[in-house]
């Protein structure tokens, strides 16, 4: 471990301004939970669930895997959409939260306070 | 008469390679066979039919449909004249639609879930055998699953509009299916909506469950394992394989299960569930969790809701 380390870029979440260094082999929600950050709400971390939904505003990212059809079309693909768990950044990364989040299926007993506002 | 228990779950999944290793490495189950369809067919070792999961290479995750094994085949042809009279449609699919399998009776639950039962699946024993045999194999792998135990779905519920899927389904299950109610989640301003039900057919707490959301999916399937040991190592293998794990190991209030969930490489939930709680069985007293309890129903040592838990799922 270490002995030849990735190179690190910055990420940072347009709506609440957070940011944090993620390496270009690692998906941006991995290296933001690796470092215990918060600001993309994370699901599944597999591309099926759709939860860590973003548009990537600046920068580039390259594809670490399938992204569920049922949550991000080939359309939006193309005009920047992706699940964060399943793309690495290649350079510096601006991007913004895109997942609707769900209402939560109890009510007030679900700590909605901790879903970032969107 | 009627259902025995759960048959097989059929998956979708974006990666079938991914898929497959992930069932054989982490949960210990075994390929039986494959189709030309590419989809891939699994068995624990301690279950006596074919297979219990079918994998799907799919654009996206989540279920195709659950399958109920009924003990006679003309169990179907009662079971159909009850759903159609109780005003849902069922196809009567010929034997061989699925490889080993004989004829399904398909039908969607009020919930949108595609439902089927069968009589027949061939026979292939396990890995242990009929005469005098080990309490386990050797050369299992991973968590060892002893076999596919319950599944849980998210029903479509939105009390403002009228629409309560979970109640739907509670009801089908018992008018149609003969299952029997053991837990409930109640909520709403008089405390008698059912947000969230756990019904049995065998003498587990659960067969199914089912619970409230924005919209119908699959929570997660679930495997049973022995003991609370079990589950501890369940998950070193998950921590040794990299597997994303959702909750770690705990204790459920609702069904006293003792429990990990984690996520299949396309993001299907998994739970690998140990401890049987409690006798299930049609006369014993339903147990009702309250609303400003729920949190430890779901989780009883935290008793603290997780929001990934409770509003992640395909």
């Amino acid at each position: 471990m270490g002995a030849n380390p990735c190179s690190q870029v910055r990420v940072s979440v347009s709506q609440t301004g957070d940011c944090f260094d993620c390496a270009t082999n690692e998906s941006l929600l991995a290296g933001m939970l690796r470092l215990g950050r918060k600001g993309i709400p994370a699901g599944c971390v597999n591309g099926g669930c759709g939860v860590c939904k973003v548009r990537i505003v600046e920068g580039a990212v390259q594809s670490l895997g399938p992204v569920s059809r049922a949550h991000v079309s080939t359309e939006e693909e193309a005009s920047g959409y992706t699940l964060a768990c399943r793309v690495a950044p290649t350079q510096a990364v601006c991007l913004e939260v895109a997942a609707r989040l769900r209402k939560p299926f109890l009510g007030s007993a679900t700590p909605v306070a901790q879903r970032p506002a969107n | 008469m009627g259902v025995l228990r759960i048959g097989h779950a059929s998956l979708r999944v974006m990666d079938i390679a991914a898929a497959v290793k992930h069932y054989e490495e982490v949960l210990g189950l075994k390929t039986v066979m494959k189709d030309n369809a590419g989809n891939v067919y699994l068995k624990c070792w301690d279950e006596w039919d074919k297979y219990s999961i079918i994998l799907t290479p799919s654009d996206r995750a989540g279920l195709n449909h659950v399958a109920y094994k009924v003990e006679k085949d003309e169990d179907l042809e009662a079971l159909q004249a009850r759903i159609e009279a109780w005003g849902i449609q069922t196809t009567l699919l010929p034997e061989g639609t699925l490889p080993s399998t004989g004829r399904m009776l398909q039908f969607n639950l009020p919930s949108g879930h595609e439902m089927r039962l069968y009589a027949m699946k061939e026979y292939v024993g396990t890995d242990v055998g009929t005469v005098n045999p080990d309490p386990w194999p050797d050369g299992i792998r991973g968590a060892g699953a002893h076999w596919l135990d319950h599944l849980l779905l998210m029903c479509e519920m939105n009390p403002e509009a009228g629409i309560n899927k979970v109640q739907d389904n509670t009801r089908f299950m018992k008018e149609c299916l003969d299952f029997f109610l053991t837990e409930q989640v109640l909520v709403g301003p008089q405390g008698d909506m059912q947000a969230a039900t756990w019904m049995a057919r065998t003498t587990t707490p659960h067969d199914i469950a089912f619970v409230g959301g924005p919209v119908s999916g699959l929570h997660h399937i679930a495997f049973f394992l022995d003991s609370w040991h079990d589950v501890l190592k369940a998950a070193d293998v998950m921590a040794k394989k990299k597997v994303k794990i959702d909750v770690a190991p705990t204790r459920h209030g609702i069904t006293r299960g003792e429990t990990i969930y984690f996520f299949d490489p396309s993001g299907n939930r998994n739970e690998t569930f140990a401890g049987l709680g409690y006798l299930a069985q049609p006369d014993r007293p339903v147990t009702t969790w309250s609303e400003d309890k729920l949190g430890s129903g779901i989780f009883f040592h935290t008793g603290e809701l997780v929001a990934s838990f409770t509003d992640v799922y395909t």
